[in-house]
């Protein structure tokens, strides 16, 4: 098979004025196929992002070749040619919407192309079934969620009939319900309509239904196969930063007890059959497109875990609108309840629009109830005299993406800000900027004069949080911390905030999707949806219920899902393991006592 | 605590989704029967002339279904500038200006203040222009969204285009990416505020006319700000040259304007009506 798309030798090398140059790839060779699904993997800075502007000319290649079918991307007289064969999805949704309207934004492509209007329009109608947006078409994008926002960029392409359809990190800024239906898209496209899909990413979860994976690290291929081959190679994916689906893991070490079992298991079904020969019952999980649907839940809501005696945060009842006073006003919060106890770690949990964002700036009084009770420390917010300045240094609140906020040249000045606008003496301020910049792991001495311009991203963030623990708050909360960040960025700031709860002795909030964060770090979650509280409890006791979770498609850790899964297909395990360790235990011991 | 909702500030481009005869209207056409409507507001200075025009006025508003008071609510944040212009005009207005008033009358003498029948005249008029203009813009944008007013623009100055060179399709094209991240950056305005207030942020509490400090005050909001703004434009070129952009030359149209018998009538009509108006010898 002739393939679509021809990479030779590709060497990519971004010149700078004020540093060396960086070599961002290294002689890539790499075929596709027409047809095929491939994943390209890699962490922040292995050049995968780079790679995917030259599948469109968007970027031209400082030495080889990059052939679409017949065409070259150097050669400027085919380069329409090239772009309506290669289409691409980006990253952020809200930078790619051009027009005002839904309909005209997907017509913007074909219309570039000088398609005929009775054919525009039958492009336009079919690409917008295909993201499921018809419903949609006449709204203006700015009210739609980021998940239906990318949608609406994939249509915009689809409507063009590209052959290729590249997809780079267009799932990395979306919460877990438009990650999946952005997924289920392409592979729809691929499936049906023969689409070839490119998706560039780093959630290893998204390479499973690829026809071949490849890895790039450091600008080169390290690793390319089939989705078993690449996975079973843990310790090889671990070393490059990435990581590996955690029910592969369990499969693994339980292969000293029951050597049958393949290292190249996948999914969940597969290591239940391996384990059982039985398939375990399917998980009923909500629709493609549907809107999350909290009718049938419960309008009472009762803890599942004990709530702690001394809380530092009581909030009952809360009621909140948004444009309150106009004809659009609309109820965001309808009396909902949330307490966390002193030094005590709890998440939030919901999707896009669920309340969660209009929740957690009633902490700092950023918003004011409008009915119901919030006392946060010993200030009660429905006081209209409440000290605010006092209670937002007492209560630390990070935004997500904190690092678009830094706005002084030096990393330093970025994190003197907050006690500078307190009127500390300058020793006093220079301890907090040290104290703060060490705790996030930024060397003072070294980073204090550097730019914040020529931090990675991973350190900007961490200069950001800096900037907040300046204040020496009290409650730390954190909106969506690792949203993101690749694998490793995750796990090193998902320590760091549990290295500064200790040390600080810090009471923190964190509002999160991902669910195997929520079990490594909470002591209790919350489970909002529709502007309310659905429930509430340990990880353990929360997972142990699922459904209510996978109905609002939140979803619960894999290694849990696998042990429900075994449970219900008769192994006698129990059902609310949290981590692989955990699993791989519980599982063998139940293996053993089966041999004896 | 609404001081961070800025949304609810953002007025451009509002639209009142009715169905009326004026709202089906081409908005090329529209856009013609306005210009003709404005010269006629223009170029009408007698006391009887600006009366037919306010009724007109008020019987288009009528036909769009656009209730009254709403239109005329741009006027209240003008009125106390409306009122002292009128002043000024007829304290001020002497009788050199006055070549083609006909003759005026002194009404009163005093000090410096020279009012005049021609100048009182003068302030009225001026008002009633005001009003009649409001009143026609609150028509025109109440009962037209914007992509139909951009698609208007460019359909009517295409001509230009391919004569002139003139860009109508360039033009077009910023008016709906600029309104397309109005609320955008409102949003993220929202968002800057408040993650530098929870830092400890002292936003627009200083003296209002310590300008440095203010300044000073707003610099975390604007630099993130424009930032924000650069890196958007920066994926947005991207965006759009991944979509086969390449500018106005032999792009189709999705949204195809197509005109009517009535269409054609308005503009006759707004003409007709113009004609009239300012052709008339209106004895006041």
């Amino acid at each position: 098979m002739t393939p679509i798309i021809r990479i030779e030798n590709l060497w990519h090398v971004y010149q700078s004025d004020t540093s060396t140059p960086i070599e961002a790839l290294r002689g890539i060779d790499l075929h596709i196929h027409p047809g095929e699904y491939l994943v390209i993997l890699g962490h922040n800075g292995s050049g995968k992002s780079t790679l995917a502007k030259h599948l469109n000319g968007l970027l031209l290649p400082t030495r080889g070749d990059v052939w679409v079918k017949s065409w070259n991307t150097k050669d400027d007289h085919h380069i329409l040619d090239i772009r309506k064969t290669v289409g691409m999805v980006f990253q952020n949704p809200d930078n790619q919407i051009v027009a005002t309207v839904v309909e005209e934004d997907v017509a913007f492509g074909p219309e570039n192309l000088g398609v005929p209007h009775d054919e525009l329009r039958r492009r336009v109608d079919w690409a917008l079934d295909v993201v499921g947006m018809t419903a949609f078409r006449h709204r203006p994008p700015h009210l739609l969620s980021g998940g239906q926002k990318q949608r609406v960029a994939i249509a915009g392409i689809i409507a063009m009939r590209p052959e290729v359809l590249v997809l780079d990190e267009s799932t990395a800024l979306l919460d877990p319900v438009g990650r999946r239906d952005v997924l289920a898209i392409a592979r729809r496209l691929n499936k049906e309509e023969g689409v070839t899909v490119v998706a560039i990413t780093h959630f290893m979860e998204e390479a499973i239904f690829a026809d071949r994976v490849v890895v790039l690290h450091k600008g080169q291929i390290v690793l390319e196969g089939t989705p078993r081959e690449v996975f079973s190679q843990t310790e090889r994916l671990r070393s490059l930063a990435l990581d590996v689906p955690p029910v592969t893991e369990v499969a693994q070490a339980l292969r000293s007890l029951r050597p049958d079992i393949s290292p190249d298991v996948l999914t969940v079904p597969e290591l239940v059959y391996a384990l059982t020969g039985k398939l375990p019952p399917p998980v009923h999980e909500r629709d493609p497109f549907a809107e999350v649907d909290t009718s049938h839940l419960p309008d009472t809501y009762t803890p599942l875990s004990p709530v702690p005696d001394d809380l530092s945060v009581e909030i009952r009842g809360l009621v909140h609108y948004y444009m309150r006073g106009t004809p659009l006003e609309v109820e965001a919060l309808h009396g909902l309840d949330f307490d966390v106890g002193n030094e005590e770690k709890v998440a939030i949990l919901g999707h896009t629009g669920s309340g969660k964002s209009t929740l957690i700036q009633h902490l700092n009084a950023l918003l004011r109830p409008h009915k119901g009770r919030v006392r946060v420390l010993e200030y009660d917010l429905t006081q209209p005299k409440v000290d605010v300045r006092q209670l937002r240094r007492r209560v630390g609140l990070v935004f997500q993406f904190p690092e678009a906020q830094l706005f002084e040249k030096f990393v330093g000045d970025d994190v003197a800000y907050g006690p500078r606008q307190l009127g500390l003496s300058p020793e006093e301020i220079r301890e907090r900027v040290r104290d703060a910049m060490n705790a996030v792991g930024l060397d003072f001495e070294t980073y204090k004069d550097r730019y914040v311009f020529s931090l990675s991203g991973g350190e900007k963030r961490r200069a950001a949080l800096a900037g907040i623990l300046a204040l020496r708050p009290e409650i730390l909360v954190l909106d969506e911390p690792t949203a993101g960040l690749d694998p490793q960025g995750r796990r090193h700031l998902l320590s760091l905030i549990q290295r500064l709860k200790e040390e600080w002795h810090l009471t923190l909030v964190v509002v999160s999707h991902n669910m195997d964060e929520v079990a490594e770090l909470a002591d209790r979650g919350f489970v909002i949806a529709d502007g309310r509280t659905i429930t509430s409890g340990t990880p353990r006791d929360l997972f142990s219920r699922p459904q209510v979770l996978y109905d609002l498609s939140l979803g619960i850790p894999q290694v849990t899902q696998l042990m429900h899964a075994l449970a219900d297909a008769g192994m006698p395990v129990r059902r609310d393991c949290l981590t692989v360790d955990e699993a791989v235990q519980e599982i063998g011991r139940v293996l053993q006592e089966g041999v004896h | 605590m609404e001081e961070f909702e800025l949304l609810r500030y953002v007025t451009i481009g509002q639209y009142l989704p009715l169905n009326s005869p004026i709202h089906r209207l081409d908005p090329r056409f529209k856009l013609v029967a306005f210009t003709i409507l404005v010269i006629a507001i223009t170029f009408t200075a007698t006391y009887i002339g600006n009366i037919v025009l306010l009724l007109l006025l008020t019987g288009l508003l009528i036909l769009a279904r656009v209730p009254i008071p709403y239109a005329l609510s741009g006027l209240r944040p003008a009125l106390p500038f409306l009122l002292f212009l009128m002043a000024m005009q007829i304290a001020f207005y002497t009788e050199g200006f006055a070549k083609n008033m006909g003759v005026c009358y002194h009404l009163l003498d005093a000090w410096f203040i020279h009012a005049t029948t021609c100048s009182v005249k003068l302030a009225l008029v001026s008002a009633a222009r005001f009003i009649e203009l409001l009143m026609l813009t609150s028509l025109l944008t109440l009962t037209t969204t914007t992509t139909e007013l951009t698609h208007g623009i460019e359909r009517l100055f295409s001509p230009l285009q391919r004569w002139f060179n003139f860009p109508a399709h360039e033009l077009a094209l910023i008016i709906t990416i600029a309104l397309r991240f109005v609320p955008t950056f409102a949003e993220e305005l929202e968002r800057i505020m408040k993650a530098q207030v929870s830092r400890g942020a002292d936003l627009g509490q200083r003296g209002r006319f310590r300008f440095i400090q203010q300044t000073k005050a707003i610099l975390p909001v604007l630099v993130p700000l424009f930032m924000g703004a650069f890196r958007r434009a920066e994926d947005l070129i991207l965006a759009m040259e991944a979509r086969c952009y390449v500018g106005g030359k032999g792009r189709t149209h999705y949204t195809e304007l197509h005109s009517q018998w009535s269409d054609y009538a308005a503009v006759l009509i707004a003409l007709l009506l113009a004609l009239i108006v300012l052709l008339t010898p209106w004895p006041w």
